[in-house]
């Protein structure tokens, strides 16, 4: 025990006399978080919903990088070795390494969101269980930056080895890019690594619902977690000597592919791999609600112009990523003004678009308009126009104009739709945050345009 | 008081290799005992096995009275040892190191003692980085006494040190001799040998060709005197050739080199031949055999012996 606490206490004074280490584990998690920021700067809260993804990235460079270069480093240049001609035994030094790693991580993603609260993001809905899940995120990396470690006979072995899992996990894992943004045989692939049950188990934490105990994520994540750390101490080599190609026991790599590839496997089986699929049930459900008995005035009826005005019209422009309009002067591509005619025809008769309550129907055309947005498809910019075309066709311009306003001095109701495949638009998100953000800004716009103001 | 050491036919191949065929020594308490030989002669495997670094395929092997493959963690609380090179993380501190390495043993001896008693105390707070090969070995050697060890075990310390910081290792090992420590050190360098231990076994080819105090060695050895005679002019070769019990004549010049079974009388016919030819001395050199020569012998007869078996 003593033993443990001198070589817990002496792996973190040496990590933090390293300046190289220093830059990894903390300063490129910043970097991270600051180029989300400005590329997410239109977002509602800042960073909110990419706090998931920002430290999961943290843990993987930290695990999976710093882990496997401290302890190939140490083991190439003989310390390990040393180690071993002491009584110490194994389980004790590799428990203090995995200990001090885990304490590197959770100051770099403790930064990280201290940083994040810095700028403006609200605290996280359910902080012990982002804490809870943050340690499991942690030891399902850490387990992996075990078993590099025991593959890598080099320190440049392990920066090929850990580029080959970061990499990956990053663009197609669902930890950088929106999975719903990916094909799908990339988010069945992505169901295979432990960067989106990493992202998703802490995104939920900081955002929405915090997770039950039995949830899949942290399964997913505890499964690759100890075959990891079982692999990791089956493969154990004190001396650079020994090469990997020349080590005896290397079915013992089996049980981690027999992990990922279970979880893989029993996440096809849930049927909760594709993104939209799981999302669209529970929504579809929502805007049937039964009509009201008696009828109170509804509470857009009192606003007048000068609410209009008063609406922040500091948007982004109408050419950006974030909320785009295409301007009369621009025609769309040929092949997806099918797609466009379907909106155009299709919702008037679309069911979320009816119903007795004309606020929830005009916020429901604007989901139609903030889901192609979301999802970044190629006719996002010019959806909008055809919601607005149907909108001015339907209701009194100056009904329309208090019900936009009211929607944009109320950001945060509603129900948002998730997709707009109903519509003949294949379009989908998961996030629901950021569907009403989008519905948000073209409601500002819409009113913008039928009262000629400029933003 | 029991032997330190006991090391009994102790056998390890890798694959078809055999390491170490056949080695068997004993080391009293209080002892310096050194394990010499050529390089890949098996010094360092039977240290390893020793140590329970390997495993060996047979033999039996005690260290303090504990059976090394029955209870390795016991016998590595009560040594100490230091390998060819000691590499610790480029920012640790020599103090930080000796209190990390003392955390992992029972018995702990005081750390400024220690830095004191290597000469570290100047560098106790010096990142190891900095440390010159002199002070990185001291730092090793350190290391190798944090627990107060019963037995230290110094694998070829020396090499690749510059003939500065190899004189001070060697009045180091000469005082852990004066303090009673009971010392295996294995080196191939013959007057390290020669100088500090006690006793020597000599290990060729996976075995111990011969044990002994290095006088004792050097007295069994077949081996002869060498003499070096430099005259003012050449004395022949066929005149040399014939003075009695010589061998290995060689002539270069003025000067001839020969070995000799039988010093005073090849002396004594030298003098005369020297007379006879009228040719002035300048240099007469008659120098004793060395350790070197009976490690030679050991080597080249092993050698050729392998090199019958193999023809």
């Amino acid at each position: 025990m003593k033993g443990l606490l001198h070589h817990l206490g002496s792996s973190l004074r040496l990590h933090f006399r390293n300046r190289m280490a220093l830059l990894y584990g903390y300063l490129f998690p910043l970097i991270f978080l600051g180029a989300f920021w400005v590329l997410y700067r239109h977002d509602q809260y800042p960073l909110l919903r990419h706090m998931g993804e920002l430290l999961t990235v943290s843990v993987l460079g930290g695990a999976c990088f710093g882990l496997p270069t401290t302890l190939v480093n140490e083991r190439e240049r003989g310390v390990w070795r040393r180690y071993r001609l002491t009584p110490a035994p194994t389980w004790l030094l590799v428990a203090s390494t995995v200990i001090a790693r885990y304490f590197i991580v959770l100051t770099a993603g403790l930064l990280q969101l201290g940083v994040a609260l810095a700028v403006g993001m609200p605290r996280p809905e359910h902080p012990i269980a982002l804490a809870v899940a943050f340690t499991l995120v942690a030891f399902a990396f850490i387990g992996l930056g075990l078993v590099i470690a025991m593959l890598a006979d080099n320190v440049p072995a392990v920066q090929a080895l850990g580029q080959c899992i970061f990499l990956p996990m990053l663009i197609i894992g669902g930890v950088a890019v929106p999975l719903e943004s990916l094909p799908a045989w990339a988010q069945h692939l992505s169901a295979f690594f432990p960067g989106r049950y990493a992202v998703e188990v802490l995104h939920q934490c900081v955002t929405g619902t915090g997770f039950s105990p039995l949830n899949f994520d942290l399964l997913a994540l505890a499964v690759i977690g100890l075959t990891g750390f079982l692999v990791g101490a089956k493969l154990f080599r004190w001396d650079a000597q020994q090469h990997f190609s020349r080590q005896a026991g290397k079915a013992w790599l089996l049980p981690i592919l027999a992990g990922w590839l279970a979880v893989g496997v029993a996440a096809e089986g849930r049927d909760r791999v594709i993104i939209p699929v799981a999302s669209k049930p529970a929504v579809a459900a929502k805007p049937t609600a039964p009509p009201a008995p008696v009828v109170p005035p509804p509470p857009w009826a009192n606003l007048t112009p000068k609410d209009a005005d008063a609406l922040d019209y500091d948007l982004p422009p109408d050419v950006g990523v974030v909320s785009p309009m295409a301007g009369s002067d621009q025609l769309p591509d040929e092949w997806v003004k099918p797609q466009l005619d379907n909106v155009r025809i299709m919702l008037p008769y679309w069911v979320p678009s009816k119903g007795p309550d004309a606020l929830t129907r005009v916020r429901h055309a604007l989901y139609v308009a903030a889901v192609p947005d979301a999802a970044q498809v190629p006719t996002e910019a010019f959806v909008p126009g055809v919601v607005l075309n149907y909108l001015e066709l339907n209701y009194p311009k100056a009904d329309l104009i208090k019900i936009l306003t009211w929607i944009a001095q109320h950001p945060d109701e509603g129900n948002p739709i998730m997709t707009t495949s109903d519509l003949g638009l294949k379009a989908a998100v998961r996030d629901p945050m950021l569907v009403k953000e989008r519905a948000h800004y073209y409601a500002i716009k819409f009113v913008a345009k039928l009262t000629n103001h400029s933003y | 008081m029991p032997p330190k050491v006991v090391v009994r036919n102790l056998k390890k191949s890798y694959g078809a290799v055999e390491a170490v065929r056949d080695v068997s020594f004993t080391i009293e308490s209080g002892e310096i005992f050194g394990l010499l030989g050529p390089n890949g002669a098996g010094k360092t495997t039977s240290l390893e096995c020793l140590i329970g670094l390997r495993e060996a395929d047979a033999g039996t092997l005690e260290v303090c009275g504990l059976d090394v493959r029955k209870s390795p963690r016991e016998v590595k609380q009560k040594i100490g040892v230091a390998l060819q090179s000691t590499a610790l993380p480029d920012q640790v501190t020599p103090r930080e190191a000796l209190k990390l390495f003392g955390s992992f043993y029972r018995e702990q001896a005081d750390v400024s003692g220690l830095l004191e008693r290597f000469a570290l105390s100047d560098k106790a707070d010096a990142r190891f980085v900095t440390l010159s090969g002199g002070q990185r070995q001291r730092l090793a050697l350190a290391l190798a006494f944090v627990n107060r060890p019963e037995l230290v075990l110094l694998d070829e310390p020396t090499t690749g040190l510059d003939p500065q910081s190899r004189r001070e290792l060697h009045v180091e090992i000469a005082r852990m001799k004066q303090e009673g420590h009971t010392v295996l050190l294995s080196t191939h360098y013959l007057e390290e040998a020669e100088r500090l231990c006690d006793r020597i076994a000599i290990i060729v080819h996976g075995q111990i060709v011969a044990t002994g105090s290095p006088r004792e060695l050097i007295a069994q050895s077949t081996s002869r005197q060498l003499v070096t005679v430099v005259t003012t002019t050449p004395l022949g070769e066929a005149a040399l050739a014939r003075l009695p019990g010589i061998d290995e004549l060689r002539i270069e010049g003025a000067t001839a080199r020969f070995r000799t079974t039988q010093a005073t009388a090849t002396l004594a016919a030298l003098t005369a031949l020297l007379e006879q030819q009228r040719a002035e001395l300048i240099d007469l050199q008659v120098r004793k055999a060395s350790l070197e020569d009976v490690f030679l012998q050991f080597t080249d007869a092993n050698k050729t012996a392998s090199d019958r078996g193999a023809s």
